[in-house]
């Protein structure tokens, strides 16, 4: 094959040859000794499993990558991935040709796992030692550099002086030192020189072969001969414990097929700049693959071992699920709305891949009604073990879904009102569109002085509610707005059924009055629900109050307005009347959503009376049962009892700290930017601040403890803990949103000071918004850190386990008449936190049950991540904000 | 279309201005002796008075009086004396760094905002000195308005963009009190975003999507924009730092439409890098030479056909600059 420089002047090397294909099987089996050696670090698999266990796990592996190459190939005939690139062809070639190869060896060979590992790194070295001895025979074209270079030279040259030092310091009857100087000293230098002049010295193809080769031969070896088998063991005098074979035979394993993917990558794309290039690629990925590996894995574990408790005895309504399902649902039907790209006949499939999230939320959907239609509870039982009284006890639960039609207002309100939000930003306007009667504007004008006058008459319910108890004033007017709203709910159901011209026409003519009715109903029943609830004390206004019937009613109307509104949509070909209709349908579907929120709202402001409608019932207590999250620690109770307090301790840590830090430090941080000038002092508070965020959290809780609560009570308290992580916060949001404002550029600060406008509306309106999303991230940071702060709350809020109630912070809020007018008792007492439960836990030994720990720390990383969530939405929403999208 | 001929009717206010030239000329002379460090090319020549003493019919509306500028040592703007009458477009050339955008920007007090500059003369806007430490910078900003030389837009939608500064200055108040009291400022607001962008000839192009990101619009566009937020807070003089140099040639060409438009009823002051621009849209022509000094300022056709300085003859022919 040594045609010269032939293929010098081809741009494209489609082609690939025998060499290719080899170097393809080398990666591929790096990649393959990659997963394995994870796998056994992880001790999924045993190092010494053999014979069928042995032929499972590789019939495993084959099958799984088999399946994973054989999908994509099918889409890549089909056209709709294309894969083109011969190199990712080659490798999954090579996996496929690797695994089916170490399937029959698995079956062929009586060796164990780790036995095996050592054979295919003696292979990899062969291949390796083939492949650059064949380059520099010239028997194939390649196009290496001179020499493999200074910086590979540096690396093989510390790995032979790491390999030389062990394997002279540990062979066995040689003298530990010649003429004074420590025998391994020596072999580490030999080899430390050898292999870096290895390296640097022979042209690259060999430079960058040969000393991977050797390595691998060298692990290869022990790890095959079981110089370091499975049973191997390592104890230095002065460590407690030793090194098994177990861990060291992964890490030899992982580390020899990082070398292998990178010197088989070099090889592959025949050396030189391309070859350094994809050699870096698949070290720099299989590093990047290692790094997201080690984070699963934490999740997963805590997860794992938290999961069993945290879900003791959950149950949950087949209605309620619906009712969470519903946004999903929504959303995923928008997702397979969406245009599906090109219109090629794959379009098809792309199609197909839009409507998958649909079809599985959807079956999911349709699961659960046929569980209410069945009455048949769904249910999976499991066991897990707690400690009690020093013994373990195995106990029996079940996760099940009951066919309860109970709903929990709250989970009514929370969709209702994130369907509410999604349609309504959805909506974009009907302005100035259709026929505006003259009633219709009179309407428009009353609509707000009617929800004035009843927040009004609500400010004078919460003032002298008890004076107005006899008079039927209440009732009166709960039901006169529910009435109202009825009719301006079904005001636009009338033109649209009945009149002149096609359905389009009169929705088209209506849009006004779709707007007002739908809309205005909306505003004006929160505002009766808003009465409703300051004048709830007497008389009772829920189960007479006809607001949740005509809130259902109007919901329906609502939903048949924007079903009638899409009919006429669909009928219609003008671009603009399209347009304005699904506008309508979107106003439809809003009001709808409205409506049930409100449904929601009313049956939290009437308290106690839930909302019955057939056989569905919203109430303050839905069928949602789950003991672990939703209730406190049951003193001396047969059943595990729950960290509800401790959840509730940790988000009123972390929304106290935000409180209080976030408007502190970005008016610290505008100060800082645009007002003092830049110099000596800001520098000093910029070092400040640097070292007060890398300041140990202990320090912070030393000073809570020592400096804080002594002023406020002589207490261990909730308030101190958000006042010490609040400092700890301060910092952080200073740097962030400094470096977020600094980046706002000049020309915004130009433009609006060319209008005339002053320096702090600039800063409002155009310099704070344009750096939020900086800001938000700040923030979120910070949060995932003093979410999880220990040691300062241990300090300053103590650390409770058992704790049986949640602080309850909203209702200590008390109103006095003297000074200081305000108190609030639920903030001076100490609470459970979810940290330091673990830490309680953790420390409290025997006594504490560890199961409950791990549910603890999973809920604080549920918790965290929750956080995370809200923040990253709210950076999202910022973002989209001020770039166009 | 105002040259000498007319000036027996604005005698007392060109003698006036002919003085201060005089008294300006012993220092500009001096000035130019001592430093000026030459663009390659540029032939060495003093700078006469007469060069700069433009006569016009009508009132002037800035009044620029021995204005010195410096950038720390850097004395960037020498002695520049020039009146600029109402309602026509002067345009400012010269070379890079000769001091016309400092110059421009010293109309309206926007070096106020670097802090190594400082200012040294006087300005006055109708006779008002704008330099007097207790100007009000609001209201002066707010008559004599600004578009800088890249389009810049804040990331809000179109509408916002206009309304920004009458809403700022209290004109339009559409706060959630307002809307509650109904008082609320949209039916104004909406004139004033047509009116603006109509004069700004933007209006066809945006009309159905004013509440869209200005981000998302096109640099010709954006800088149109820019000039429509501008004339939303109804200013009587707009300074323009080079529009176009940031645009292609058919957005160019809009924005050179609309200068001559504007003129109509607006003072317009604009830099430019482009001498066929300068020719083709403004009434007077000031030139600005190496130095940070005034050259030749007279009407447009004048400069461009008859200059009395070698230098500005040189450079309008492009053998330097």
């Amino acid at each position: 094959m040594s045609e010269g420089y032939a293929r010098e002047n081809e741009l494209v090397s489609v082609e690939s040859n025998v060499y290719d294909r080899a170097m393809d099987v080398g990666i591929a089996l790096s990649i393959v000794t990659f997963v394995v050696g994870m796998l056994t670090f992880a001790d999924a698999v045993p190092l010494g499993a053999t014979g069928t266990e042995l032929i499972n796990f590789f019939g495993l592996l084959l099958a799984a990558t088999a399946g994973g190459v054989g999908i994509v190939a099918v889409f890549s005939y089909a056209n709709v991935v294309p894969v083109t690139s011969q190199r990712v062809r080659g490798v999954a070639f090579g996996l496929l040709v690797g695994l089916v190869g170490l399937t029959v060896a698995a079956v062929a060979l009586p060796v164990s796992l780790a036995t095996m590992l050592g054979l295919i790194l003696l292979v990899e070295a062969g291949l390796l030692a083939a492949g650059g001895v064949a380059s520099r025979l010239e028997l194939v074209d390649t196009d290496p550099s001179r020499t493999a270079g200074l910086l590979a030279g540096l690396a093989f040259g510390v790995i032979g002086a790491i390999t030389g030092a062990v394997i002279v310091g540990s062979l066995p009857g040689v003298p530990s030192a010649v003429v004074g100087v420590p025998l391994w000293l020596l072999g580490a230098v030999a080899l430390g020189v050898g292999f870096g002049a290895l390296t640097i010295g022979p042209r690259e193809d060999l430079g960058s072969t040969l000393p991977p080769a050797l390595i691998l031969g060298v692990f290869g070896a022990t790890i095959a001969t079981a110089a370091i088998g499975v049973g191997w063991q390592w104890a230095p005098e002065n460590l407690s414990g030793g090194f098994t074979g177990g861990s060291i035979i992964p890490l030899f394993v992982l580390f020899g097929s990082l070398l292998t993917s990178w010197s088989a990558a070099k090889c592959r794309a025949d050396f030189g700049a391309r070859g350094r290039q994809y050699g870096a690629f698949f070290v720099i990925n299989l590093n990047a693959f290692l790094m997201v590996a080690v984070m699963v894995a934490i999740v997963t574990y805590v997860t794992v071992k938290g999961v069993s408790w945290a879900f003791h005895g959950f149950t949950i309504g087949a209605l309620s699920l619906l009712v969470v399902l519903t946004p999903p649902l929504v959303l995923t039907i928008q997702y397979a709305r969406a245009p599906a790209g090109t219109d090629e006949w794959h379009t098809a499939a792309r199609q197909f891949f839009r409507v998958i999230p649909l079809a599985a939320v959807g079956s999911l959907a349709t699961l659960l009604l046929g569980i209410f239609v069945t009455g048949t509870t769904f249910e999976v039982p499991y066991q897990y073990a707690i400690l009690v009284d020093r013994s373990t006890v195995m106990l029996d639960t079940a996760v099940s879904v009951t066919p309860s039609l109970q709903v929990g207002n709250l989970l009514v309100i929370v969709s209702g009102a994130l369907l509410f939000t999604y349609f309504l930003r959805r909506y974009g306007s009907l302005r100035d569109v259709g026929t505006e009667y003259e009633q219709l504007s009179s309407v428009r004008q009353g609509l707000p002085a009617a929800i004035g006058l009843l927040g009004l008459l609500s400010l004078v319910y919460i003032g002298i509610g008890p004076v107005l108890d006899g008079l039927p004033i209440g009732i009166g007017v709960a039901t006169l707005g529910a009435v109202a709203v009825a009719a301006l709910a079904l005001a636009p159901l009338g033109p649209l059924v009945t009149g002149e011209g096609s359905l389009a026409d009169r929705a088209h003519r209506n849009s006004q009055l779709l707007n007002v009715g739908l809309l205005g109903g909306v505003a004006l029943l929160t505002a009766v629900v808003v009465f409703e609830w300051t004048a709830v004390s007497n008389p009772r206004l829920g189960p007479v109050a006809p607001v949740g019937v005509v809130a259902v009613i109007a919901a329906l109307a609502s939903t048949c307005a924007a079903g009638l509104a899409s009919r006429a949509r669909r009928a219609t070909d003008d671009t603009l009347r399209h347009r304005i209709l699904g506008d309508q349908v979107t106003l439809g579907l809003a009001a709808a959503a409205g409506y049930l929120t409100l449904i929601g709202l009313h049956v939290a402001a009437t308290s106690e009376v839930p909302f019955v409608l057939g056989p569905i019932e919203i109430g303050i207590q839905g069928s949602l049962s789950w003991p672990a999250v939703l209730q406190g620690a049951i003193p001396l109770g047969e059943a595990p009892g729950g960290i509800y307090p401790a959840i509730v301790g940790t988000i009123w840590i972390v929304i106290g700290a935000s409180l209080f830090a976030v408007p502190l430090g970005l008016g610290a941080a505008v100060f800082l930017t645009e007002y003092a000038e830049q110099g000596r002092f800001t520098e000093v508070v910029e070092t400040a601040t640097n070292a007060l965020w890398s300041t140990p959290s202990i320090v912070f809780g030393l000073f809570g403890a020592a400096f804080l609560i002594p002023r406020l009570g002589d207490n261990l308290s909730l308030l101190a803990a958000q006042l010490t992580l609040s400092f700890m916060l301060l910092p952080l949001v200073v740097i962030t949103s400094r470096e977020a404002i600094k980046s706002v550029p000049d020309e915004y600060r130009d433009a609006s000071a060319a209008l005339g406008v002053d320096k702090w509306k600039t800063i409002r309106s155009v310099v704070i918004p344009a750096a939020m999303p900086g800001v938000v991230t700040g923030v979120i940071l910070g949060v995932g850190r003093i979410a999880g702060e220990t040691a300062p709350l241990i300090l300053v809020l103590g650390s409770e386990i058992n704790a049986t109630n949640a602080i309850d912070v909203l209702g200590g809020f008390a109103f006095t008449t003297s000074p200081p007018f305000v108190t609030n008792d639920a903030l001076l007492t100490s609470s459970a936190a979810l940290p330091t439960q673990v830490w309680a836990i953790i420390t409290a030994g025997v006594s504490g049950s560890a199961s409950k720990g791990w549910a603890t720390a999973f809920m604080l990383l549920v918790v965290v991540l929750s956080f995370y969530a809200v923040g990253i939405t709210a950076r999202t929403y910022f973002r989209r904000k001020i770039n166009y999208e | 279309m105002n040259n000498q001929i007319g000036d027996t009717d604005t005698e007392t206010d060109t003698n006036v201005s002919t003085d201060s030239g005089t008294d300006s000329g012993l220092g500009a002379t001096a000035g130019v002796e001592t430093s000026t460090t030459t663009t390659a090319g540029e032939s060495e020549e003093q700078v006469r008075d007469e060069w700069t003493d433009y006569r016009f019919d009508g009132p002037s509306k800035l009044t620029v009086e021995n204005l010195d500028v410096w950038y720390g040592d850097d004395h960037a703007l020498k002695d520049v004396s020039m009146e600029i009458p109402e309602k026509s477009v002067t345009a400012l050339i010269g070379p890079s760094g000769c001091g016309k955008s400092t110059y421009l920007r010293c109309l309206n007090r926007m070096n106020d905002r670097i802090k190594a500059a400082r200012i040294d003369g006087s300005v006055e806007l109708d006779g008002m000195e704008i330099y007097d430490p207790n100007t009000n910078l609001v209201e002066l900003r707010k008559r004599i308005g600004m578009v800088f030389q890249s389009p810049n837009p804040f990331p809000k939608s179109i509408r916002d963009n206009i309304s920004y500064g009458p809403r700022k200055h209290g004109e339009i108040n559409k706060g959630l009190l307002a809307r509650l009291f109904g008082n609320d400022d949209s039916e104004k607001e909406a004139e004033l975003v047509e009116r603006s962008l109509r004069q700004a000839a933007l209006w066809d192009e945006v009309q159905d999507r004013l509440d869209d990101n200005a981000l998302g619009l096109s640099g010709g566009q954006q800088q149109r924009l820019c000039i429509a937020r501008c004339l939303a807070v109804d200013p009587e003089v707009i300074l323009m730092d080079e529009p176009a140099s940031a645009l292609d040639p058919i957005a160019t060409s809009k924005i050179e439409d609309l200068v001559t438009e504007l003129a109509k009823d607006y003072t317009v002051v604009i830099v430019t890098h482009n001498m066929q621009q300068a020719a083709r849209i403004s009434d007077q022509t000031a030139v600005f030479l190496t130095g940070g000094e005034l050259v030749e300022y007279d009407d447009t056709d004048k400069i461009f056909e008859n200059p009395e300085s070698q230098r500005v003859e040189d450079y309008i022919t492009g053998k330097f600059g």
